[in-house]
């Protein structure tokens, strides 16, 4: 038996929502979780915190749906969401992840080391397929991102994580579209210089 | 390289596509004369590569059960204070239902008895009543029983004080009228000097007609005082000072003694009051003709015009054989 997926857009869906139907919420809570999951987990770094927020948001959205006017699309109004939850539950949070990351000196070794090395010389490309396979290397990716600021960690887990455009980017985090592009420059050159100083 | 934020800012739009057409050939252009550029492209997008390659999480798989669950536990929480509050809220209505119901009642309550103390009617001989003339005197009320000393007392004792100038005229006009009063046979003149007594015992009609009788000789008198003697010699006697005629008449045909003893306590305050009074008597409200009251030969009862005339005033109750026992005293002033 072949099983037929049906596409229906967001607006409709949201529509079918605020009209009162639970199933249609459901769907887009099932087309949204993963991402949402995955982005909130990348910007504070713990899974149970990053399922406690992900399901605070769904509340959220499904508390907020009748208020929901379309001005912008459900989607960067998700995340919207997702990301405002985050970020005060990191600031909330920032002393004590300050304190854990003072404490926990994280090095480069092994393949990892060179893999890193690799990634960061200049000359070659490396291929993202490996950098996939290197479980250590991620972590260590993740570590950076997490000694970025949160600002700068938004954008550039929303791009480069999530990828979204500039424009969705200044959507969800309601700044201008120069903002999003210095704040992405000025954190890829932070993340640069972190893992240059975990391969030291 | 040292890091050019510009060039940065640039190279980081052009890996994302977020240039337009002619920045981008621009920026290509650029990394292939300058391999310094090149150089830092490659950089930034190796560096890129790397979180663009972290592996997406998934979601727990219950977190749509856990979003359900956290909805119902919203609502129930949302549901408690609500109640608890609806619960305090009904109380505290309730609570003041209660203290409005209380103060309604309460005013009710004093409006009642205001009404009341306004509206109830006078009881019989409380308060003051115009008469004609004579202070009015209380009556016995219908409704309750005279204690036991007031029957065993129904006569009346007294002792009535005449000082005159003319003590001989006096004495005469009172012999007589004690002769034609009927108590002949009970008259017991006490001669002593400038002095006369007469011991005068009979029924309390004879005894006031005697003392109505006595009005004419009224005009010779300097000081008249009657003294009420209490049953059983029970207390000081009232006295009542500069008592006229007509007073003495109304004492006298009260028909108990503690109603005598009540009318001549009322006099004697009457009279000491118009004593002090300027003219030294307090005028009646109604012309008083002594000629006519005293004429009838009955003493004028007074008129009550209070608010209540419905309750019937019973029958005096017949006296029986009470006997009156009146002293009069003649003493000469000279």
């Amino acid at each position: 038996m072949k099983t037929v997926s049906i596409n229906i857009d967001d607006s409709v869906l949201v529509q079918q929502s605020q009209a009162g139907d639970t199933t249609a919420m459901e769907r887009l809570i099932l087309k949204y979780q993963h991402r949402i999951y995955n982005v909130i987990l990348k910007m504070c770094g713990n899974a149970d915190d990053a399922a406690e927020l992900a399901q605070e948001t769904f509340v959220k959205v499904i508390e907020s749906i009748e208020k929901f006017k379309g001005r912008s699309s459900f989607y960067t109004w998700l995340f919207r969401i997702a990301v405002n939850l985050t970020l005060n539950h990191c600031q909330r949070s920032a002393r004590t992840a300050t304190q854990s990351l003072d404490a926990e000196e994280i090095d480069a070794e092994g393949e990892t080391s060179q893999l890193l090395k690799d990634l960061l010389s200049d000359d070659r490309a490396v291929d993202p397929a490996l950098l996939a396979q290197s479980h250590e290397l991620c972590e260590l990716a993740k570590q950076s991102l997490l000694e970025l600021e949160e600002p700068q960690r938004a954008v550039v887990v929303l791009r480069d994580i999530e990828g979204m455009d500039y424009a969705q980017i200044a959507d969800v985090l309601n700044i201008e579209l120069g903002t999003v592009r210095s704040r992405l420059s000025r954190a890829r050159s932070n993340l640069r210089e972190t893992l240059e100083t975990m391969l030291k | 390289m040292k890091p050019n934020p510009n060039l940065d800012e640039l190279l980081g739009s052009f890996m994302d596509g977020e240039l337009s057409p002619r920045q981008r050939t621009e920026v290509q252009r650029m990394a292939a004369h300058d391999p310094q550029v090149a150089r830092r492209l490659q950089q930034l997008q190796n560096c890129r590569s790397l979180f663009c390659s972290l592996p997406a999480a998934k979601a727990p798989s219950d977190l749509l059960e856990q979003v359900k669950a956290s909805l119902e536990r919203n609502s129930l929480l949302q549901e408690q204070p609500l109640i608890g509050h609806r619960s305090v809220g009904a109380w505290h209505l309730a609570f003041r239902q209660f203290v409005s119901a209380a103060a309604v009642i309460a005013l009710l309550g004093v409006l009642g008895v205001v009404v009341y103390q306004i509206l109830a009617p006078v009881p019989h001989g409380v308060g003051p009543i115009a008469s004609d003339g004579l202070l009015s005197l209380p009556r016995p009320d219908p409704g309750i029983t005279p204690p036991a000393t007031m029957v065993a007392d129904a006569g009346f004792t007294g002792r009535l004080e005449l000082r005159t100038a003319r003590l001989t005229q006096v004495d005469t006009r009172v012999a007589r009228e004690i002769e034609n009063s009927g108590l002949s046979g009970r008259l017991e003149p006490d001669l002593v000097a400038n002095k006369r007594v007469y011991r005068i015992t009979g029924s309390r009609e004879g005894v006031n007609r005697l003392v109505a009788s006595l009005s004419g000789v009224w005009q010779y008198i300097d000081n008249a005082a009657l003294q009420v003697d209490r049953p059983g010699n029970s207390g000081v006697p009232v006295i009542v000072e500069s008592i006229t005629p007509e007073q003495a008449a109304g004492i006298v045909a009260q028909q108990s003694t503690n109603a005598s003893i009540e009318a001549a306590a009322g006099y004697a305050v009457m009279n000491r009051m118009a004593k002090n009074m300027p003219g030294g008597e307090i005028r009646p409200l109604v012309p008083y003709d002594p000629s006519t009251l005293l004429a009838s030969g009955s003493i004028p009862k007074p008129i009550e015009t209070g608010p209540d005339t419905s309750t019937p005033i019973p029958p005096a109750r017949p006296e029986g054989k009470a006997q009156v026992s009146l002293t009069i005293v003649l003493q000469s002033t000279n």
